[in-house]
């Protein structure tokens, strides 16, 4: 340990583990630590099953849950958008040749206490029961309308200007009702809030495409999921990170970041060992004293032992109750993954309703998603802070990620891994630095 | 990315079924693990191999008679260095060569470490091989052919001393791994992998994935 390196990274969350892998191929020295035996930190998938009882203190499983082994337990739940920025970066890096993904199968959202599929073309949308027939309509050709638009043709953009008008501007053009408005921003658009009505449509007309685009790509649905779970995410990149030269260090206790001249990192300690670095990229566990709360999580991992009622039995699902359908400023979201997806013993399948806690009673406030599952075999509660870095990293040259939000997909992590990739390097990430030759090897 | 699946033209021109197994590597650090694997894949050796750098993903074909056998191989980057390596790297591997040093004690024994952490964590299927490297320094042997010969016949492993710098039984530790690992038919059920999909720029429209055997 005792080196000098460039970069040390600590914790193998996700976002950790991609920017390793993005500064190893950037060809810089990497050290990469973790004070746990396992990769993953919260983005861990928990083996075994005992494992998962024990975190949360309840007894043993009996044996009607199967070997233990055939677990694979995330913490956070979240999906990839098939045609979404990790798709992305795990292609264009290679790392997906080390995983295997499947099709989510279902996607709903709820309204009036009952689900319904989240229609996304102009089919679907013309025989969905979330409308009245000439609401239908309306949405039909404002589907159209997103289709065809094209950012860089004005003409496309139709007598409407998606940098200046906002989006209840647009719903108006299109004379959607509060219902439909409901669905597309929340389902579609997967906003957590209503704060998007107030800004530019454009974002929201880019986020309606890329679920569209997304659902193009493998159909069913919009969503992929790793198979064994999203802990494979992280292991995937830190592999990549170790193919470019990248240490790793598993099971390491971190007991300073040692700081030089006007408050610049200058290193790492571990018990009497020194690594020196010019920079430190961590999560927010490792520097307690650099970020700030910004709010709560409350999420359920619920064990099954059957699919979601209504779902037509999809052995993956995701559902979206909107905000204002449960009285409430921020979504509810219910996702589901089963033994295919080699997360689950034979049989058995995963719930995890999770939302942005608003209330004193977080437990209380994801019963509408709870509901939505049927009979529960089991259930584990947590609620969780979620931290912000205070400065932006620049004079320390400690750049720190955000705790995993309440999303349902990675496009915020993304955002905020090229973000401080581009602060601590001054420079957007250039894929064009991976080796071709890694794909010639394929052959 | 490599078609996953399919007919492959074979020399003679008939088409026979090719399978694709997940082979990984395993031992310490310098024992010649890449060097093995540079050495099958493109019939190279370098004296002053580097640590493995850039080149963990290799992929060579065998044939035997009728079948076209498929590895991919995974190399460890150093992950084992620390003792750092991750799960995903066992995961779903039909196929493990753990290699030691003949000119290094130590190596072997960290090899029956490597083999008992294969037993516990990898498939229960796996056909694992036990490699001793460097055969081309027999005049500095520390470990005993009859030892390890004994050692994997106890633990049902397959035994050669290879020298990647030679050659010596570099492709036929891998012929042997092939001609042991079972040749499923596509219909009947998969080799270990979990059915999924690998995703790949263009991917377009819904495909049934394709796994190992056709």
């Amino acid at each position: 340990m005792d080196e000098e390196y460039d970069a040390i990274v600590l914790g193998t969350g996700l976002k950790e583990c991609i920017i390793s892998g993005m500064l190893s191929v950037s060809g810089k020295k990497v050290l990469h630590v973790d004070r746990n035996k396992y990769y993953g930190g919260e983005s861990a998938s928990i083996c075994p099953l005992e494992e998962l009882f024990s975190k949360f203190g309840a007894p043993a499983p009996d044996e009607s849950y199967g070997r233990g082994r055939d677990w694979n337990v995330d913490l956070i739940p979240k999906f990839l958008m098939a045609n979404g920025s990790l798709v992305k970066l795990l292609i264009h890096t290679g790392v997906t040749r080390y995983l295997e993904f499947k099709s989510v199968e279902g996607s709903y959202v709820y309204k009036g206490g009952k689900i319904a599929k989240v229609p996304v073309d102009q089919k679907e949308a013309l025989a969905s029961d979330l409308m009245g027939m000439f609401e239908k309509r309306r949405f039909r050709n404002f589907l159209i309308y997103v289709q065809d638009f094209q950012q860089e043709d004005p003409k496309t953009w139709k007598d409407f200007d998606p940098n200046t008008q906002n989006m209840t501007a647009l719903y108006e053009k299109f004379g959607l009702d509060k219902n439909t408005q409901d669905f597309t921003g929340h389902a579609l658009a997967l906003y957590r809030d209503d704060d998007y009505l107030n800004r530019p449509a454009l974002e929201t007309i880019n986020r309606i495409k890329l679920y569209s685009d997304s659902l193009a790509k493998y159909g069913k649905s919009p969503y992929l999921y790793p198979m064994y779970g999203l802990g494979e995410l992280p292991q995937g990149f830190a592999r990549l990170s170790a193919i470019y030269g990248g240490t790793y260090m598993l099971d390491k206790p971190i007991d300073e970041i040692v700081l030089g001249e006007g408050g610049k990192v200058v290193g790492v300690r571990s018990g009497n060992e020194i690594a020196k670095c010019k920079q430190v990229y961590c999560d927010p566990t490792y520097v307690p004293d650099r970020v700030r709360k910004k709010g709560k999580v409350v999420r359920c991992i619920c064990l099954l032992d059957h699919p979601i009622p209504n779902t037509k039995d999809a052995l993956s699902t995701q559902i979206i109750i909107p905000q204002k359908q449960v009285g409430r400023n921020s979504d509810i979201y219910v996702s589901l993954v089963s033994y295919t997806h080699q997360v689950a013993a034979k049989g058995w399948f995963i719930g995890m309703v999770s939302t942005t806690v608003e209330t004193d009673n977080p437990e209380n406030e994801i019963k509408p998603g709870l509901d939505l599952l049927g009979a529960i075999r089991q259930k584990f509660v947590s609620v969780s802070d979620y931290y912000e870095p205070t400065d932006d990293g620049l004079e320390s040259q400690i750049f720190i990620s955000q705790t995993y939000d309440a999303t349902s997909h990675f496009e915020s992590t993304c955002m905020d891994v090229l973000d401080i990739f581009k602060r601590g390097t001054g420079e957007a990430f250039d894929i064009s630095k991976i080796k071709r030759d890694l794909e010639d090897e394929e052959q | 990315m490599a078609n996953r699946s399919g007919a492959a033209q074979r020399p003679n021109g008939t088409q026979g079924k090719i399978c694709q197994f997940k082979l990984v590597l395993l031992g310490e650090s310098a024992v010649g693990k890449s060097s093995l694997v540079l050495r099958f894949v493109k019939g190279q050796f370098h004296e002053y191999q580097e640590s493995t750098i850039g080149a963990a993903f290799l992929t060579q074909t065998v044939c035997l008679d009728d079948t076209t056998v498929k590895f991919e191989i995974w190399d460890t980057a150093g992950q084992e260095r620390y003792h750092s390596l991750a799960p995903m790297y066992y995961r779903g591997a039909q196929a493990a060569i753990v290699v030691y040093d003949i000119t290094n004690q130590d190596t072997f024994g960290r090899a029956k470490t490597w083999v008992k952490e294969l037993q516990r964590q990898a498939s229960p299927t796996i056909v694992i091989a036990l490699a001793g490297n460097k055969q081309d320094l027999a005049n500095k042997r520390m470990v005993e052919f009859e030892e390890a010969q004994t050692y994997a016949d106890e633990n049902g492993l397959l035994f050669m001393e290879t020298s990647a710098k030679t050659a010596l039984n570099v492709n036929d530790i891998f012929l042997a791994i092939a001609k042991k690992l079972p040749k499923y038919d596509q219909n009947q059920g998969q080799s270990g992998q979990g059915q999924g999909r690998r995703l790949a720029e263009g991917d377009q429209g819904a495909k049934t994935p394709g796994n190992c055997c056709k």
